[in-house]
Parts: C-alpha cells; sequence; structure tokens
C-alpha cells in the first residue's frame, strides 16, 4: 500500500515539474510615463508626424570651432591602442572631420529613409518606416522592427535596409522595415524619469508597432538592440513571428552552463562545442574572465555614475569620437588594439562612423545613452526577464569576432526554439553595419524557416 | 627499517660521556636552526630598488641634477579660454529625484559653474598656490614638481623632515591647510615639508614611456629626498601617495624613520576572511573592536556592492585611460564634474542622496575648483589616470611590493568615510611594526583636506611615539 502512495506522489510531482516547466512563462509589465512632470489629463496624443534630420550653419561651425579648441594628449610610445584611442589616430579622424568630412551630404543620406515621430508614454519616439517598393505578386511584405544598441544607432542599418526591402534575387522575401531609436538615442526624446530599462523600450515598441498596423511582425537585434527585442518576444509572443539576433550573452548561467564550463574542453562533443566554440572560450579564465575585465570599464563607469562620465563628452566632439570609435575598433577585432590606427578603417569608411558619432553629436544623447546602461544593470544582474525563456522561433548568427562568444548550447538555455544558428564567415560586433550581405542573407534563411514552419 | 636499527645499535654502543655530547649538540643545532627561523621572521626584508628613464626618445649619456625655483602662473589667455569652454557647455537635464546616483547632478553642477565662471579668481588662488616656495628638478628624464616649506623658527627643536604625497583626483595643493600646522612648533617637534607631484600629475613633467608605476614613483621620490640632502626621513599618504609611501619604505627602510598612512587596504588571505566570517558574532576572537565591527558589516552591502558602484572610474582608467580622458581634457565643465564627484562621495558616501551631494559642507568651493584648475591648466588627466592602468597592468598581488612586509615604525589614521575599513588585525598581516593605529572621530578619504587638525594631531603623536618623546 505504501509503497503504491509513494510512487503515485513521485509521478505525480515529476509530472507537476514538467507541466511548470513547459507552460509559456510570460513576461509582464506595465505602462509607464516617461515625459516630464506629471501624465497630462487628456489622453496622448497619438499622431505619427513626418520628420527631417537638418543642420545648420551654426551647428557646423559650433562643431568645427571646438575640435580647433582640442587639446590633445600624446599617447605613450608604442602604445598603440592599449591605452585606450591612440592620440595619432584620433589627429587624423579630427582632421578629416574638420576638413574633408560633408554632414550636409550625409544628412541627405540620412533622409534618403522616411523618417517619423510618435509620442509614446510622455517621450517622443524617433523611428525609420521603409516600405519596399515593389512586391512580388500574391505576397505580402513581411514587417520587421530593427533595434540597434550603444554606441550605435538606427544609421548602422542603412547598408542592410536595401538588401531587406529590395532585395535582388526574386526568390527573397520582401521586408517592410521599421528602426526606431531607442528613447534617449539619437533622434528619440531621453525618458525624464528614473527606471526606463529594456522592458520598458520593449513596451513602447510593441506600442509603436500596434499604431502603425502591425499585429506580427519578426525582430532583429544586437548589443541592446538584442535585449530590447528579447523582452519583447517575451512580453508578446504572439506578436512577434520570429526573433533574429547576433549578439546573446547568458543572463542566467545554470548547471548545463557551468558544466560545460567545467568539462567542454575535454568532452567537447558532449555539449556540442565546435572547433569555434572551443578556440573562442577557453582557457576560460583568460578568455571569459579577463578579457571581458579589460574590456568592460565604459560599462562599469556607465552603469554606476552616467551622469558624470557623460558631461565631457557632451563638450568635446573629440572626446566624443575617441570614446565611441574606439569601440568602433576594438568591437570589430580584438586585436586591432595592437595596431597604431586601430583598424578603424578596414571594415569601415570614415564617412560611416563619423555620421554615427554626430547623431550622438548633435542629439546630445551621450548621457542618456549611457543612463540606460544604470537603468539595467542598477538592479543587479537577475532582473525578472532574465529568468524567463523565449520560446518564439529564434535565428542566431554567430560572428566570430562577437564580444561574447555564445555557443549553440548556451543559447538553447534561453531560447527553447532555436531553429537556426549559423556560424558567420567573418565580422565582429557591429556586424549589421560591416558585413551587410552576410546579415542579409541569414536573416532571408531565417525568415524562411519559420514562414515554412508556419504553413 | 634497517637503518633504524643499524642507528640504534650505534647509539647504544657509545658510552655514556659521547651519548651526552650527541644529544647535545643535537639540541644545539636544533636551537640554533630555530633562532635562525626567528631572525629571519623579523628581519627587514626590502623591495629592489630598480631603475627607469621616462623622458621622450633615447637617454642622454648625462642628466642635469639642479633644482630650479618655480612658480605657478597664469595669463589672461588661459583664463578667457576657460570661460569661452564654460559658456559653450551643453548640458544634459537630470533624471527628475535622481540627486546624486546617476553621477554629478547637472542642476548643482550647474550653481558651481556660475561660482567658476562669475565670481572665481584663479588670478587671487595661483597668488595662493606661490605662498610656499615651489621648485623643479630633472630625475629619471622628467621634470618632478615639489613644494618645499622650512618651518619659520627652527631655533632649539628638532625638525624632522617629512614627505607627504597626494593621490588621486587630488594634487599637493590638499595640504595646504596641514602645512602650517605641521610646520608650527609641537612640544619641540616640528616638520619640513616636501610636497612632490606625482609625475603625470599637476605640474610635474607626464612620463612618455610604458610602465611607469608606482614603484618608479617611489625610486624617483627617494632620489628626491636625496637630492635634497636628507638621509632620514617621514612620510605620509592617502590614495596613491599609500601606495607610494609605502614602496619607499619598503625599498629604503634604512631611510625611512616613521610611515604615517590615512588609507591602508589589507591583503587577502586566510586570515581576512575567517575574520569576516567569524567577525559579525565573535569579533574579540578574530581581533575586532566594537569600533572595527560597526564599520565593517554588513559586509557585502557596505563593502563589496559600494565598491562596485564608485569603482567604475577605477576600472575604465586601468584599462582605457586615453579614451576615459580625452573629453574631460576639452571640457572643464566635464573635468569638474568628473573630479568633483569623488570629493562629495569619498567624503560621506550618503551625499549620493542629496541634491547638492553634500560637496560645500567639508570644502570650500575656492578649494575645489583649485584642484580642478591644477588638472586643468596643466592638461594632466589623461596622464593622471594612466597611472591606474600601469598599477593594475599585471595582477597586483603577485607584485614583489605586495609580497613583502613593511618593517619601518607605521602609524595608521582609520577615518570612518573611507572607502574601505581596514581592521589593526588585517593591517598587520603586511604592516609588521604599527606604532600607533588610531580610530578617527570624522572624516573621508580626503583626510588631509577635510580634517587637518585631526591628521596634524595623528601625525605628531606617531612621530613622538617613534621620537620616544
Amino acid at each position: 500500500m505504501l509503497t503504491e502512495v509513494l510512487v503515485a506522489l513521485l509521478v505525480g510531482g515529476l509530472l507537476y515539474f514538467l507541466v511548470q516547466r513547459s507552460r509559456t512563462q510570460v513576461l509582464r509589465t506595465e505602462d509607464g510615463w516617461w515625459g516630464a512632470g506629471a501624465p497630462p489629463d487628456g489622453g496622448e496624443d497619438i499622431t505619427i508626424r513626418p520628420f527631417t534630420v537638418s543642420t545648420s550653419a551654426e551647428e557646423l561651425e559650433d562643431l568645427y570651432r571646438r575640435i580647433d579648441q582640442t587639446r590633445p594628449v600624446p599617447s605613450l610610445e608604442d602604445s598603440h591602442f592599449t591605452y585606450g584611442f591612440n592620440s595619432q589616430c584620433l589627429h587624423t579622424v579630427l582632421s578629416y572631420w574638420r576638413n574633408g568630412f560633408d554632414w550636409r551630404r550625409q544628412v541627405d543620406r540620412l533622409n534618403q529613409y522616411p523618417h517619423f515621430k510618435t509620442t509614446i508614454e510622455g517621450i517622443d519616439i524617433h523611428y525609420l518606416h521603409v516600405k519596399p517598393k515593389t512586391v512580388p505578386e500574391g505576397s505580402t511584405a513581411l514587417p520587421l522592427i530593427m533595434v540597434h544598441g550603444w554606441p550605435g544607432s538606427f544609421y548602422e542599418f542603412y547598408g542592410l535596409i536595401p538588401l531587406l526591402t529590395e532585395p535582388s534575387d526574386p526568390s527573397h522575401l520582401v521586408f517592410e522595415v521599421v528602426c526606431p531609436s531607442i528613447p534617449g538615442y539619437g533622434f528619440s526624446e531621453a525618458p525624464h524619469k528614473k527606471g526606463f530599462d529594456s522592458v520598458c523600450a520593449a513596451h513602447i515598441f510593441h506600442k509603436l508597432m500596434k499604431r502603425l498596423g502591425f499585429q506580427q511582425f519578426y525582430a532583429h537585434g544586437g548589443d541592446w538592440g538584442w535585449l530590447v527585442t528579447t523582452n519583447m518576444a517575451q512580453l508578446e509572443p504572439r506578436s512577434v513571428r520570429g526573433l533574429h539576433v547576433n549578439f546573446a550573452p547568458p543572463s542566467n548561467p545554470g548547471l548545463p552552463i557551468t558544466l560545460s564550463i567545467m568539462l567542454g574542453r575535454r568532452f567537447p562533443k558532449l555539449f556540442g562545442f565546435t572547433d569555434l566554440d572551443i578556440e573562442r572560450l577557453f582557457p576560460c579564465m583568460e578568455k571569459l574572465v579577463v578579457e571581458s575585465i579589460k574590456e568592460s570599464g565604459y560599462m562599469h563607469i556607465q552603469a554606476t555614475k552616467p551622469d558624470t562620465v557623460g558631461r565631457g563628452l557632451n563638450d568635446s566632439p573629440a572626446g566624443l569620437a575617441a570614446y565611441i570609435l574606439e569601440k568602433f575598433s576594438t568591437w570589430t577585432s580584438r586585436d586591432f588594439r595592437d595596431l597604431e590606427d586601430g583598424g578603424l578603417t578596414r571594415k569601415f569608411s570614415l564617412d560611416d562612423l563619423l555620421t554615427n558619432v554626430m547623431i550622438y553629436w548633435t542629439s546630445g544623447c551621450i548621457v542618456s545613452s549611457m543612463r540606460f546602461y544604470k537603468e539595467n544593470f542598477g538592479k543587479g544582474l537577475y532582473a525578472p526577464h532574465s529568468k524567463i525563456p523565449v520560446d518564439v522561433p529564434t535565428g542566431f548568427a554567430c560572428f566570430p569576432n562577437e564580444l561574447m562568444h555564445t555557443p549553440k548550447l548556451w543559447l538553447k538555455q534561453k531560447y527553447r526554439n532555436l531553429v537556426a544558428f549559423t556560424p558567420m564567415a567573418r565580422g565582429g560586433h557591429f556586424a549589421a553595419m560591416e558585413e551587410p550581405q552576410l546579415m542579409a542573407e541569414d536573416i532571408q534563411n531565417f525568415t524562411k524557416i519559420v514562414e515554412k514552419k508556419a504553413l | 627499517m634497517q637503518r633504524l636499527q643499524v642507528f640504534k645499535g650505534t647509539f647504544y654502543s657509545l658510552d655514556a660521556v659521547q651519548r651526552q655530547l650527541l644529544i647535545g649538540s643535537a639540541v644545539a643545532a636544533g636551537g640554533i636552526l630555530l633562532a635562525y627561523i626567528v631572525h629571519k621572521r623579523r628581519q627587514v626584508k626590502s623591495i629592489p630598488l630598480g631603475e627607469g628613464w621616462w623622458g621622450a626618445g633615447e637617454k642622454p649619456l648625462s642628466e642635469d641634477d639642479t633644482i630650479y625655483p618655480f612658480k605657478v602662473q597664469t595669463s589672461d589667455k588661459e583664463i578667457k579660454d576657460i570661460h569661452e569652454r564654460i559658456d559653450r557647455t551643453r548640458y544634459t537635464d537630470p533624471l527628475e529625484d535622481s540627486c546624486f546616483q546617476y553621477g554629478f547632478n547637472s542642476t548643482y553642477l550647474k550653481k558651481v559653474v556660475s561660482y567658476w565662471r562669475n565670481e572665481f579668481d584663479w588670478k587671487k588662488q595661483v597668488a595662493v598656490l606661490n605662498k610656499f616656495q615651489h621648485f623643479k628638478t630633472k630625475i629619471e628624464g622628467l621634470d618632478v614638481h615639489f613644494i618645499h616649506v622650512r618651518p619659520p623658527h627652527r631655533e632649539n627643536q628638532k625638525v624632522l623632515p617629512l614627505m607627504l604625497v597626494h593621490g588621486w583626483p587630488g594634487s599637493f595643493y590638499e595640504f595646504y591647510k596641514i602645512l602650517p600646522l605641521l610646520t608650527e612648533n609641537h612640544d619641540g617637534v616640528v616638520f619640513e615639508v616636501i610636497c612632490p607631484s606625482i609625475p603625470g600629475y599637476g605640474f610635474s613633467e607626464a612620463p612618455h614611456k610604458q610602465g611607469f608605476d608606482s614603484l618608479a614613483a617611489a625610486r624617483i621620490f627617494l632620489t628626491l629626498m636625496e637630492r635634497l640632502g636628507f638621509s632620514k626621513f617621514y612620510l605620509q599618504g592617502g590614495d596613491w601617495g599609500s601606495l607610494i609611501t609605502t614602496n619607499m619604505a619598503q625599498m629604503k627602510p634604512q631611510c625611512v624613520k616613521g610611515l604615517h598612512l590615512n588609507m591602508f587596504i589589507s591583503t587577502k588571505g586566510f586570515k581576512v576572511m575567517f575574520s569576516l566570517m567569524i567577525g559579525p558574532y565573535l569579533p574579540f576572537l578574530v581581533g575586532f573592536s566594537r569600533e572595527d565591527v560597526r564599520r565593517l558589516f554588513p559586509f557585502f552591502e557596505k563593502n563589496v556592492w559600494d565598491i562596485l558602484r564608485e569603482t567604475g572610474y577605477m576600472h575604465i582608467q586601468a584599462t582605457k585611460p586615453d579614451t576615459a580622458g580625452c573629453g574631460v581634457n576639452d571640457s572643464p565643465v566635464g573635468l569638474a564634474a568628473y573630479l568633483l564627484e569623488k570629493f562629495s562621495s569619498w567624503t560621506d558616501l550618503r551625499n549620493r542622496d542629496l541634491v547638492d551631494g553634500g560637496l560645500e559642507r567639508k570644502f570650500s568651493l575656492d578649494d575645489l575648483l583649485t584642484n580642478v584648475m591644477i588638472y586643468w591648466t596643466t592638461g594632466s588627466i589623461v596622464s593622471s589616470m594612466r597611472f591606474y592602468k600601469e598599477n593594475f597592468k599585471s595582477n597586483p598581488d603577485n607584485r614583489v611590493d605586495a609580497k613583502t612586509g613593511i618593517f619601518v615604525p607605521t602609524g595608521l589614521a582609520a577615518f570612518p568615510g573611507e572607502l574601505m575599513h581596514c581592521p589593526k588585525t588585517w593591517a598587520q598581516i603586511r604592516y609588521r611594526n604599527i606604532y600607533s593605529y588610531t580610530f578617527m572621530p570624522r572624516g573621508g578619504h580626503f583626510a588631509a583636506f577635510e580634517e587637518p587638525q585631526l591628521l596634524a594631531n595623528d601625525i605628531v603623536q606617531f612621530v613622538k611615539k617613534v621620537e620616544e618623546f
């Protein structure tokens, strides 16, 4: 009799445990208010207003005057980029910025796609909305939201957008693209209240997509964009048809991840580790811990004192350029630290790099962009969303020089519906800007897989 | 086994006298060995002096070792430039109700800057700086700046040479309030004070080569004292000054009569971990006093989280100093926010919850801005930050100075607002000859600047103990 009861309990317990695990967990959030002061009594203005990026002679004159007044400090002999942005390289960049860079032409380039602004939860949200010119017979364009990170902007996607809205290959799917700016970045208004984290941004972007008439859409993101789009998939899984990311550091190291770190080198097959995985992850102490410490100083200070560190950068174009472009050097390839010029122009043109910097400069958003770090890390690393898995179909583009390498096993701990995992041939952290062709191909492949499954 | 049998056999075959001799010499040998071990432990160890050259390009055959007088100067052009830059500041509104939690609050910053722009008189402050005598001399290829303050009345007194070393983001100016207190007579004890600027800070030339760490600075300062004719002297320091003076005492213990520190950290180790676990419950068992317990626990919250919250600057400066310093070298307001945030938080961590950061409670704006101006006019913020990278390049726990103790007479002043409290039992792991350990009643990290009288009193009482007054 007793054994029967015990077995029943055991089976019951096991079933309960399994059911719990498989039940889709949903992230919850509330409406926020991020405008200055208290929310107004009447409803919110939900109109969509077209927006044009503009500049003026005063703006340029002020910039040039400040560049002329840079007080440069020579780098130590033979230090290249190991102490940060090299002074010789900075001199080259500033010289081009002052004399060769044509901001007005770049503004025209920015305006080649239609920009809009709309007020959500008290702040103006800026975004691009690019509709394809032609759609093949009998199909519709797939809506896709692409979210940038730091120190990037919507501009990172400019090489990628035409490959998605006007693919040359007739068998490719056609997308209708929405690229918002995270509040506090670029032309989106910065929140006035404390507490604006990635979940709040995700919530606002859901409202944006709804306001634009999209009930279901695809999402793509890297850097902060990865977290914001992941949160979108966690908040409203039914709206997100597919999630494509190129950066996904593990947020909750559980048993499988820990075991794989301890035993992965000895038994790679057990954890599904490829040669690239072994190369990027081991020796663990050096590749994971020491490298992270070497490169996360910015994260540490931005997650604790954003107002202090951003203050000088908003007055000094040279300082802002050095701070931002250092990342475009080191995060594209770590080997660039040993180059005198930081390898800056190997993968990017100075025009593109400076356009991105100008977006931060002209909008004066560096401080608010840094605050996002404090808001997200302020509560410690264990926010509710880090414990909730993602069940929407997910595709991961694994670029070899990404800041943090994520093997398939680690991804699957969180993204339980991983339908595509592509090791990419080349590329670093700013993959969309560096390798738009490769990224477009992978988004195509991923979307095709999801569309086929949906049929 | 067989050997033992042979041994036993030989032993028992000896006669009584021979046996006694054997036992006697064995005991004597053991005694000598024991004495040797004890002696070795007590013996003053030192670290190697090393050598270096930090000037631009190649080292010349000979170096000029003259000491030149130096005067701080300014010009209308310099002041006009800073005013123009201040006027062009592009502020960002702070988040509502954020006080100093996100860093230096912009609303309060505007007030500080308004004072700086309209009322702060740099020419007057330069005259204040020049009231002590400044000098420069070339050591290891760099111009080293220092002030030399002689006591006004030297008759019938013991004049003791003393070097005070500053830290970051401070300067020699932090000592201006304590200098008059140290150069006056204290029952026959009076000091002749040298305050250098660490190379890369203020008016001392910045190193041109990589690798300039606290050991290099210590060696340069020892050379300076030697060049000034001092063979035995006292040292005092906080922040980087604490590490540099400690290194000086490790390099030439025979020259250092006494070492006084207002900031000191312990090494990690079993003793520390053990006392952390037992300390809150049985403090006396691990050598903690009630005051130690009050300042240390709850450990995680008080020490780990707060340290994480306050060390972002250290992390970025120890990895990317050239990037971090670039912007603040062009923006006076950016520089002020960056430096003054420390004078707020490190004086009392509760200042983070105040709208004005509690900045003017302990310091005057004139004094704070004079310190900022020293960084601004010399453009030394980047080189000052590099010092962090040079010292943290390799694991600091593995460096020769971390593994060697300090044997000169040491005096420790534990200020309650200091970033991390270090009880006497932990300090004793490295500082083997502690003459005095004082729980100071109030004050934070910038002790000399904030509580000059308290610090001066503690230095004097420590020195008196060493001099056996």
